[in-house]
């Protein structure tokens, strides 16, 4: 057929490729082609590394990984933001954070153990386009199936903690697979069904523990069941708290990529969650495939529950979960749902955690804090648009940068102060004893500041205008203040400083006329 | 000025490239006169709805002028557009099809209703005195401000009328603000606004009944609706982008009527199609684009099809397809009496009967939604039929899932090719294995993909087929439209079968996607295979199939050989016009 070849209509042409980004893609690109082309020649053993490396270089690789690092980076920038705001010194807090974590990296990776499980069991169900919000659910059944198992029958050293798993994993599979069945034969949404199933596992698991099984003595108040055999336990393997639970963890990461990237059954399920209806004409049974990721996940979170009996709690407490199983959610979020994703950001989260402690004691700064900054991370990863707005806007400004300076760097200054001013104004929030007005301008001022900002950051002449009026609220809160008997010469300088930079800034872009950077 | 003014619109020097580098618009310079019919003519691609969505302000251009009855304006959404006059129609309509045909075209413009509800504003009243008599007793901030909003609305409903008055921009635009914030509150004017379009239908000739629903309306009227919301909003430039792509030949005939009566009233149309025919018959000047470009703007009188062909595509085009006469063998599929329910459990296809033999491609000619989607989708096993039997040779398919009719020898070109073609974010590798993944020789061992032949095999299939593609690693979203379906024709090619069944696989496709399908599919016809082709394109289904089925509402209402019928007699049977021949027919 080759009189048949077509003209096509696209060619890449060059002249696209200016941007500085683009052309370190371009150059990243050569080198994967050239290394591409080493492999077909390497002998058998180098091959793999070689291409392995090679997609390492692609930006489909990459562009999740600076994204999440981009997000963690503006988590900890609000973090430090609301620290301040608190009355924290927020560098002693990180630094207590970072050292308190890497003393005790046993610890960090100790707590990152059932937060791999969870986020890879989010993760793979994630693939298959469903969303497995009742790991929390499955890892209890998942506990407490081991917590039976380890103390029901005696088995020989090593056996044991297998079995146990085993049967974690069965237990999770089983009340995975449950909303799997619903969701393909029935159409029962797997959000609802998982999450409601949640809360019955974590009332049976109850139920269990403060009734049948509930662990004899005769004064126990704790719902509990009785310990787990030492033939049971996983061996603590560094540290006092790292148990061989991560070594599993490690296990399932590798058959997890493995299962997705390499074999039939995870090739037909990212088909099915990318594309169903094509999957179908393919000839791939969704349905088949839809309860089995499910129930792959449950496993996977049921693990989770099995492996923190065994190796940390040595029996089933009552609600001993702090969220792990939603924690996992999260995970699969920051690790944009690939495996080794799923395995860093729970490493991360577990160094936040470890780090928490430390932080609490040192800075003082309270511990709820992590769980701040862990939520700001997925949210700035999971709202794509806001941080792509900023990435672009920032992009803008370096290109409005390079053609001129002036107004630039006047925009830069005003940016600046209006977001001092923002901060600043919040704190003057507290003082109550200068009076309704005082407070009330202040509220005004924290939220025209913030208005200000985002206008000026996205290059809008209508900001100066804002920044302006600010700068007039900034007097009448002086004046204001002073008619309360307070010193109030740092807000009239503030005002100050503020009035003159954007009223040079209006009389620029007044006097320049409206080009591309600043007309609106 | 006075050189300007003779112009409804100039486009001069748009340049457009879209994120990932492709160019669509190179400086194009388009001046279209006010009171013509203007045809923009191009390939898919070419980046004819791409400047037009520039023009109407949905897309932002990178550099150029754009010139609208003297006025340079820098559109920076569709109301820019619109409040100039110019409107335009999708080729996917942008209606919702469960409101009535008033409520889609005032979507955007509710008009508040002339006399404010009496109850309404008697209610307002009271509660804004409740919030004053609160406000008086109870200080606090908190109340202050609810108060104060309350007391807004109160006050947009009486300060309504001024957003008439004013010539100072500023007044009105405070209010415009006003009125909009007042009209969000305030009782819509239904009846005002169906009048009004019941008006601007019978002026036209648009004949549509305001309060139908838009979704039991067929096709062209959905598109009468479209052009009533143009029309609603007093413009007159017109866009229209692929108009007749879902028109029966009948339908087409109309709408062109409808054309002509606005160019008599002196309305600017510009019309975009990628079919020769269309231009011909109505415009008075034809741009044609080509790879982003302008080719060149003509004169009607002034050219042929066969120029115009040729400036769209670069290179003289064979109108007919060559094609040797059919041998058909024996009987490869054998439908009998089959009756399939849509997801709703309403009947679409009706008792239809038919065999297709090896080596002759039989096509089903049909306008969209007569059956022909679920007909196909029984056939490859995606839909379970509520009644009779399909055999593919000797196998009884019926109701089967469709790995066994593939299995059986079924290969399946579906209609829509994004949903059901292709998983897009899948690489082109992995979309060439799909559906054969499970057998060797792509895996290794049972259950374990080969990773190493996907890239062989796929980069053979990629030779072969002449794909456009950076490689065989890059998704399937990069690739133009023409390539995906090559991609698809390549994969259901590739499994040797013994039956194919091709739906609408050149919708949207230039002339040479179109004709390397063309070609692709009598070839395997000649290798033995048999085809079945639906296809809504009159054209097409001539010039490539031996033997037509027409389908209308769910039966089968007429077999023709394709060499002894013409597009009008198949027109008026996609139409449901019967004749007593086909009645007999119809019955056997």
């Amino acid at each position: 057929m080759s009189e048949n070849r077509l003209q096509d209509t696209r060619e890449p042409s060059n002249e696209t490729q200016t941007s500085l980004l683009s052309r370190i893609q371009a150059d990243v690109e050569q080198i994967r082609i050239k290394l591409v082309n080493i492999a077909e020649e390497a002998p058998r053993p180098i091959k793999p590394i070689i291409v392995a490396v090679a997609k390492l270089l692609t930006w489909t690789f990459w562009k999740p990984v600076i994204w999440a690092i981009f997000s963690v980076i503006l988590a900890v920038i609000t973090s430090a933001v609301i620290m301040e705001l608190s009355g924290y010194n927020s560098s002693e807090a990180f630094i207590a954070l970072i050292t308190g974590a890497l003393r005790q990296f046993d610890r960090v990776l100790f707590f990152s153990t059932p937060l791999i499980f969870t986020g890879l069991s989010v993760a793979f169900v994630f693939k298959s386009g469903l969303f497995n919000i009742g790991a929390e659910g499955q890892l209890y059944m998942g506990s407490m199936a081991a917590a039976i198992l380890g103390y029901i029958i005696p088995l020989p050293y090593g056996v044991h903690p297998l079995v146990c798993l085993a049967t974690g994993v069965l237990a999770g599979a089983l009340w995975g697979f449950l909303p799997g069945l619903l969701k393909a034969y029935r159409g029962a949404h797997e959000v609802v069904t998982t999450m409601m199933l949640t809360y019955t596992a974590i009332l049976f698991t109850q139920w269990l523990a403060a009734g049948p099984l509930k662990e004899p003595g005769e004064f126990q108040w704790n719902a509990q069941t009785a310990r787990i055999l030492e033939t049971a336990e996983l061996p603590t393997i560094w540290g006092n708290y790292l148990h061989a639970g991560f070594l599993v963890a490690i296990v399932c990461v590798i058959v997890v990529a493995f299962i997705l990237n390499r074999t039939v059954m995870g090739y037909e399920m990212r088909a099915v969650g990318l594309n169903e209806a094509a999957a179908e004409t393919a000839g791939i049974n969704p349905k088949k495939n839809m309860a089995l990721s499910l129930a792959i996940g449950g496993g996977l979170a049921g693990l989770a529950g099995a492996s923190e009996v065994q190796g940390n709690l040595h029996r089933f407490y009552n609600l001993w979960s702090p969220g792990l199983g939603f924690d996992g959610i999260t995970v699969a979020v920051l690790g944009s749902n690939n495996p080794f994703g799923c395995l860093l950001a729970a490493i991360f989260f577990g160094f936040l955690r470890a780090g928490g402690n430390a932080m609490h004691q040192q800075a003082h700064v309270p511990i709820e804090m992590v769980g701040v900054m862990q939520g700001l991370v997925v949210l700035f990863v999971a709202a794509p648009r806001l941080v792509q707005w900023m990435a672009d806007q920032s992009l803008d400004y370096g290109k409005w940068f390079s053609v001129e300076k002036a107004r630039p760097i006047l925009f830069i200054f005003n940016m600046a102060i209006v977001l001092y001013g923002a901060c600043f104004s919040f704190s003057l929030l507290g003082e109550t004893q200068l009076g309704l007005a005082f407070i009330g301008i202040s509220a005004a001022v924290s939220i025209l500041s913030i208005a200000a900002f985002f206008l000026l950051f996205a290059r809008n002449w209508r900001g100066i205008i804002v920044s302006l009026i600010v700068s007039m609220c900034w007097f009448a809160l002086a004046v204001i203040g002073m008619g309360a008997g307070a010193d109030t010469g740092f807000i009239f300088l503030v005002g100050l400083v503020q009035a003159v930079l954007s009223g040079l800034s209006l009389l620029l872009v007044k006097g320049v006329g409206q080009s591309k950077g600043g007309g609106a | 000025m006075e050189q300007e003014g003779r112009y409804a619109v100039e486009l001069i020097g748009i340049n457009k490239t879209f994120p990932g580098g492709i160019q669509a618009n190179k400086d194009i310079t388009l001046r279209i006169r006010e009171g013509e019919v203007h045809g923009l003519l191009g390939e898919n691609g070419a980046g004819k709805s791409t400047i037009m969505n520039i023009l109407y302000g949905f897309l932002s251009k990178d550099s150029g002028r754009i010139i609208i009855r003297g006025e340079e304006i820098e559109p920076k959404s569709p109301q820019d557009a619109i409040d100039r006059g110019v409107g335009m129609v999708h080729q996917h309509f942008k209606l919702i099809p469960p409101l009535t045909v008033t409520e889609n075209v005032i979507l955007g413009l509710e008009p508040a209703s002339k006399k404010p509800d009496r109850d309404n504003s008697l209610a307002m009243i009271s509660a804004s005195l409740l919030v004053l008599f609160l406000m008086y007793f109870f200080l606090p901030p908190v109340e202050f401000l609810f108060s104060a909003a309350v007391l807004l609305v109160f006050l947009t409903v009486l300060i309504r009328p001024l957003q008439g008055i004013g010539n100072s921009a500023t007044l009105a635009r405070f209010g415009r603000l006003l009125g909009r914030l007042g009209s969000d509150v305030l009782p819509l004017g239904f009846d005002d606004a169906a009048k009004r379009i019941q008006r601007i239908a019978d002026e036209n000739g648009l004949l549509v009944d305001p309060y139908a629903i838009v979704q039991d309306l067929s096709v062209g009227l959905q598109q009468r609706v479209e052009v009533i919301k143009t029309l609603y909003r007093e413009a007159d430039i017109l866009i229209l982008d692929e108009p007749t792509s879902v028109l029966t030949p009948q339908e087409v005939d109309e709408l062109f009527v409808t054309l002509e009566t606005f160019k008599e009233s002196g309305k600017t149309i510009i019309l975009i199609t990628h079919k020769l025919r269309e231009p011909m018959a109505l415009c008075d000047r034809i741009s044609v684009l080509r790879d982003g470009a302008l080719v060149g703007t003509v004169n009607k009188d002034e050219t042929s099809a066969e120029e115009l062909a040729q400036m769209m595509v670069g290179r003289p085009v064979v109108f007919t397809v060559e094609k040797p006469p059919a041998t058909p063998g024996e009987i490869v599929l054998n439908v009998n009496d089959l009756k399939v329910e849509d997801h709703r459990g309403l009947p679409k296809v009706i008792g239809v009967s038919f065999q297709v033999r090896a080596g002759e491609i039989l096509g089903i000619a049909g306008v969209e939604g007569n059956g022909q989607t679920e007909l196909v989708e029984a056939l490859v096993g995606l839909r379970k039929p509520s009644g009779g039997a399909i055999f593919v040779g000797d196998i009884h398919t019926t109701g089967k899932n469709p790995r066994f009719v593939r299995e059986a020898g079924v290969s399946h070109i579906p209609e829509d090719r994004h949903r059901r073609g292709l998983i897009l974010p899948f690489t082109v590798e992995e979309n060439l294995i799909l559906g054969q993944h499970y057998k060797p020789p792509f895996i290794s061992m049972p259950g374990i993909l080969a990773l190493d032949t996907f890239g062989s095999i796929s980069g053979e299939l990629v030779e072969k087929y002449s794909i456009k593609t950076t490689g065989v690693d890059s998704f399937a979203n990069t690739l133009s439209g023409g390539n995906q379906q090559k991609l698809i024709v390549a994969r259901e090619l590739e499994s040797s079968p013994k039956l194919l069944i091709a739906a609408q696989p050149t919708r949207g496709l230039d002339v040479g996607a179109t004709e390397f399908i063309h070609k692709t599919l009598i070839s395997m016809r000649d290798q033995g295979v048999a085809i079945l082709l639906v296809s809504a394109e009159l054209d097409e289904i001539r010039s490539v199939t031996d033997r037509i089925l027409v389908m209308f509402d769910g039966r089968i209402v007429g077999e023709k050989m394709s060499d002894e019928t013409d597009a009008q007699e198949l027109g008026l049977l996609m139409a449901g016009h019967l004749d007593g021949e086909e009645q007999t027919e119809a019955i056997n």
